[in-house]
């Protein structure tokens, strides 16, 4: 079967500051790979190199078997990819409703967006109208969320999507994440801190440490957590 | 120890003077009428090119100086009557009169803050007004017609032309002397980055400021004579569209370049003149369609590639080319005495707070610091870390607190006047002047402890002993002569150490020194730091990703979260913490741990 | 005083009809663009192409729509393109393109001042006072144009993708959205717009190679102190429109060209962000 993603040995940064190193990964279609690793460890440049934000120095990316290692971000997401940044990644001054229809192709896909907004996060559609930035934390993490689902894509990126938020709507979010899997083949790579929501989402896992993968694993491998803890201490 | 180009300089002067007086034999009188214009316009495109080409700042309104010099003439002249005394009043008016009107010009455009463009909008404003109050004078300034048949200087044709000729050739030459001095870096250096610049402690605005003004006043006294020799002043002269012709001739010619915007002016104005009588309008529409050409394609403008060109030719006819600057060689500074203020804290931070609108990144802050300690500042993204360097290297910044530095408050003092309480900054990303050779950098840094020469260029490159001992043992002593462009992203954080080392601060800021670095030169600049503290007494604060380096180094860890100070303690205090092993695990993400260590 | 007040509100909406192409480009492009005055122009001379054509007036303002989008289109791909990166070139660069449409208008239609017909002459009564029904009915174009302007980018897909290229590039591009083509057509639009307020301003004035310049430096301070937003143009229009008809008309009328851009460098030094919100 052809990878949601396959990434072969990416080196890339930011000027001749070399951020990642060689990295390689693959992400089959209906898979969850989670990324972990400290704070600068690159994890987020992994995101963003595979979105097309950043000029690789080496390698290859392939989504869906196409080759994008030289693609521009609006191609890429052209692809079905779907990409939630960590950081101002809504339009807060427009509206529920115009947030989720900018990741739609066409208005006509409307409706189905619709149907997968009803299935994730039904309370959004009673705040369609309502200006992004005016919704809770929590709330714009769940928009982020249905508006990558709403384009029924094929890769999901997916950076800390967690971070700052309640337990239980961290739960929610996994819930909609493992409900997504099982529903359609989309691969998804998703970058976390949280190890406990990061282990109980993910099929598998790998971590990282200055610009490269040190470890991975099965994440319901027994002592997983445990390895993982190892790396992450001080 | 220094070198001289002003002797270069004087002799190229009078050399081109000489040239002048011998022209007048050979050129014709018309020619010689036009190419004292030319001359005169190109002596104004010079200030322009200073401005813009080498400080960075596009003006329109380099037209209204020399406008306020001619008129200052024509005024005079046309009212008060000529004599050698009124044409001296006539002259000092006129350069008054354009330094004042600068001086307002400068203190709207350039100011803390400000960007480029606004700075361009107001010299843009500047003809425009100025023309509309020259409108507004009725028949004292002779209206939309100027000013005509005053009496002037009496002098042949000839004269005018080598008087012309003869400022063109010093102004230029004094320019060159000072391009080439330590000002002249210096000059470069602000236009490269700002920024960089004013954590350096420069005051770059009014560095700025001081440009203009020179400027305003060489435009008039260009617009002097040429009132004296035109014996005819008109609008035109103040107004915007001069001031665009001006930019473009200095683009045609090479922004950045002496002679470039020199030759491009006469060559352009004289072919005007020329051909205008027959093709007026094709001749206009020509000069567009190359400049658009010339800005989107060669935005060096022509001489730089003709200058290439001729390197290349002289390489290949086997003449060598070479140009060798001389490079400083490195001597160490004598220690300055400094008043250490009693034994107190180095840095004491007192409930500062930072929001923006009404989102709060930083709260309640307070912590102290003193010489030789290394403190490192830790935390999750987003938790206000580099904020909190930014409160401390730039007054203006926090919303709330105070700040002390050796006991003194920096209250909302700009970035600049932090440097000069014993602050230095080290930015996130290598923030070097890409451009300049590591020695040139480094002497950058000196600005402020070794005032620069606006005629000479120094030999000698002093640096106090931390900054010379971070230049040694990275190698750089051995790459003073390198552009800093052309450095691993390694050396280029080490350079930026050591220019702001050589600030001589009380208190370091480092953010993320190690971001990028391989292994071995983390190890390296680890040593190096833990040195500064230990032996010279400094006092560094240190926000670092990598927790591994900070157990290494850190004298004390400061962990922040969620913009709040959650814990201040050893190394051993926060490796052995709960609360930040659930900050860093993700379960401590709704605070309430956080909130109990407290 | 009724006159007064009419001038006031009729100026505020030639403003706003002037200027409204420059902040479309402005907000989405971040660049100024200097070859607005040049289109202006153009669009005088659509008008008076359309007077020698003996067609209807109103023709006019199609036909510079229609002149005004063509010249952005190539200049967009030829010249500001690849100046993106270098905001004050691009300002350079679109000045000399003015010279060059100017230019190429002396060329084809000489340098003397020409008058197209206006599509509407005659006065009207109003409040008590006989004022120029022309003048007057600028309002309401200009009203529609903002409006037209409102709804384009607030109902349409391509208005939304525009307002996110505005708001943040990055994020529109990670959603698939291609911004180097909505900057074109961004660009295109504005021009188109420039070239329709230089056909609605002809009958005001005249038609001449270098009509379009006056308006430009004002639009531009106009378009400086409002940032992105319409509303805060249409806010600009008044309050600038109304000093510069006021010291106009009280002091002189050469004062009064220059309140505008005088009024807009104070404002801007004293508060950086303008009329918009913030």
């Amino acid at each position: 079967m052809t990878p949601a993603l396959h990434i072969d040995a990416i080196s890339a940064g930011y000027g001749e500051a070399v951020v990642l190193r060689e990295i390689a990964l693959t992400v089959a279609p209906g898979e969850i790979l989670a990324v972990l690793g400290k704070n600068g460890t690159g994890k987020s440049t992994l995101l963003k190199s595979i979105m097309g934000y950043l000029p690789k120095l080496a390698g290859r990316i392939a989504i869906g078997g196409a080759d994008v290692t030289r693609e521009a971000p609006h191609r890429i997401a052209r692809r079905g990819v779907a990409y939630v940044a960590q950081e101002k990644s809504l339009f807060q001054d427009l509206s529920v409703e115009e947030n989720i229809r900018l990741a739609l192709a066409s208005d006509r896909d409307w409706p189905k967006a619709r149907a997968a907004v009803e299935r994730s996060f039904p309370f959004l559609l009673e705040r369609i109208r309502q200006r992004a930035g005016t919704l809770s934390g929590g709330e714009q993490k769940m928009l982020l969320m249905a508006r990558s689902l709403a384009a029924d894509p094929k890769l999901l990126l997916v950076d800390e999507i967690t971070e700052g938020l309640q337990p239980s709507v961290i739960e929610r979010l996994g819930g909609v994440l493992r409900a997504e899997r099982g529903r359609s083949a989309a691969g998804i790579l998703l970058v976390e801190q949280h190890i406990p929501f990061a282990l109980a989402v993910a099929d598998r896992f790998v971590v990282m440490d200055r610009g490269e993968i040190v470890d991975a694993g099965a994440a319901g491998a027994p002592g997983a957590a445990a390895e993982i803890a190892r790396h992450l201490s001080l | 120890m220094a070198e001289r180009p002003i002797l270069l300089a004087a002799g190229m002067a009078a050399l081109a003077i000489a040239a002048f007086a011998g022209a007048t034999q050979i050129l014709d009188t018309y020619s010689m009428n036009v190419l004292v214009r030319s001359l005169l316009y190109a002596m104004v495109a010079l200030t322009v090119d200073i401005l813009w080409g080498y400080l960075g700042i596009l003006t329109f309104g380099q037209s209204t100086f020399f406008g306020i010099g001619a008129y200052a003439a024509g005024l005079v002249f046309m009212h008060v009557g000529f004599s050698p005394g009124t044409a001296v009043l006539a002259l000092a008016a006129g350069i008054a009169i354009a330094v004042l009107v600068a001086a307002v010009v400068a203190w709207l455009a350039f100011w803390h803050g400000a960007s480029e463009l606004y700075a361009s909008v107001i010299t843009l404003v500047l003809p425009i007004v100025a023309t509309q109050v020259i409108f507004s004078g009725g028949t004292w300034t002779g209206s939309s017609s100027g000013l005509s048949g005053f009496e002037t200087f009496d002098l042949s044709i000839e004269a005018w032309f080598v008087l012309a000729g003869s400022l063109l050739a010093v102004a230029t030459a004094a320019a060159w002397v000072v391009m080439a001095s330590d000002a002249g870096r210096l000059i470069v250096a602000i236009r490269e980055n700002e920024q960089r610049c004013k954590y350096l402690g420069i005051g770059t605005a009014r560095l700025k400021s001081i440009a203009f003004l020179v400027s305003a006043a060489l435009a008039a006294v260009a617009g002097y004579v040429f009132a004296g020799y035109a014996a005819v002043v008109a609008p035109e002269l103040v107004g915007f569209v001069f001031g665009t012709e001006l930019v473009i001739w200095v683009a045609l010619g090479g922004r950045g370049t002496l002679l470039g915007p020199v030759i491009g002016t006469v060559l352009v104005d004289y072919e005007s003149a020329q051909l205008s009588g027959d093709y007026p309008f094709v001749w206009k529409l020509i000069i567009g369609l190359v400049f658009v050409a010339v800005i989107v394609a060669l935005p060096r403008g022509f001489l730089p590639i003709l200058g290439d060109g001729l390197k290349r030719l002289g390489r290949w006819v086997g003449l060598g080319g070479k140009t060798t600057a001389r490079t400083a060689t490195l001597v160490t500074a004598a220690r300055r005495t400094v008043a250490t203020a009693s034994d107190g804290p180095a840095i004491r931070i007192r409930g500062v707070a930072k929001h923006f609108g009404s989102l709060p990144v930083l709260r309640g802050i307070d912590f102290e610091a003193r010489a030789g300690e290394l403190v490192s500042l830790v935390g999750p993204n987003g938790a206000g870390k580099t904020t909190l360097m930014r409160c401390i290297a730039d007054g203006s910044e926090r919303s709330g607190g105070t700040i002390e530095i050796g006991g003194v408050s920096i209250g909302r003092l700009p970035p600049e006047r932090c440097v000069a309480l014993g602050i230095g900054r080290k930015f996130q990303m290598a923030n070097v002047f890409d451009s300049l050779t590591v020695a040139e950098c480094l002497q950058i840094a000196r600005t402020r402890i070794d005032r620069p020469s606006l005629v000479r260029r120094s030999t000698e490159l002093a640096l106090p002993g931390p900054a010379a001992r971070v230049v040694a043992t990275t190698g750089l002593d051995q790459r003073l002569a390198t552009p800093a462009r052309l450095l691993s992203h390694g050396q280029k954080q080490a350079l930026e150490l050591a220019m702001v080392l050589a600030l001589e601060p009380k208190v370091l800021l480092l953010d993320e020194p190690t971001a990028g670095l391989s292994k071995a030169e983390r190890m390296l600049i680890g040593g190096i730091l833990t040195d500064l503290a230990t032996q010279e007494r400094l006092c560094i604060l240190l926000v670092e990703h990598d927790l591994d380096f900070v157990r290494e180094i850190s004298s004390r860890v400061v962990v922040l979260h969620q913009g709040r100070l959650v814990l201040d303690g050893t190394v051993e205090e926060v490796v052995g913490s709960e609360t930040v092993k659930q900050i860093y695990a993700g379960a401590g993400h709704h605070g309430a741990p956080a909130e109990a260590a407290r | 005083m009724t006159a007064l007040l009419l001038d006031v509100v009729t100026t505020a909406a030639i403003l706003f009809a002037v200027a409204s192409g420059l902040l479309l480009v402005f907000g989405v492009m971040k660049i100024i663009n200097f070859a607005h005055g040049g289109l202006i122009t153009l669009g005088g001379y659509a008008a008076l192409i359309t007077t020698q054509l003996g067609l209807n007036p109103w023709f006019g303002i199609p036909m510079a729509a229609l002149f005004g989008a063509v010249a952005g289109t190539l200049i967009e791909r030829v010249v500001v393109r690849p100046l993106y990166a270098r905001p004050l070139d691009a300002i350079l660069a679109t000045w000399g393109l003015g010279i060059i449409i100017g230019q190429t208008i002396v060329l084809v239609f000489g340098r003397e001042v020409q008058f197209a017909a206006a599509p509407l002459g005659g006065t009207i009564d109003l409040l008590g006072e006989s004022y120029s029904l022309y003048r007057i009915v600028m309002v309401p174009i200009a009203i529609l144009l903002g409006l037209g302007i409102a709804l384009l980018l607030n109902g349409t897909r391509l208005g939304l993708a525009t307002r996110a290229v505005i708001m943040n590039e990055d994020l529109a591009r990670g959603l698939g959205i291609d911004s180097t083509w909505v900057r074109f057509v961004t660009f295109a639009l504005g021009s188109a717009l420039a070239a329709v307020a230089g056909a609605l301003i002809t009958p005001l004035s005249s038609v001449d190679p270098n009509m379009g310049v006056p308006w430009l430096v004002n639009a531009f301070m106009l378009v400086l102190v409002s940032g992105t937003s319409l509303a805060s143009l249409a806010a600009a229009c008044l309050v600038l429109g109304g000093a510069q008809v006021i010291v106009s008309s009280l002091y002189s009328p050469v004062l009064g060209g220059i309140t505008i851009a005088l009024l807009a460098a104070i404002i801007l030094r004293t508060r950086p962000q303008g009329f918009a919100r913030g």
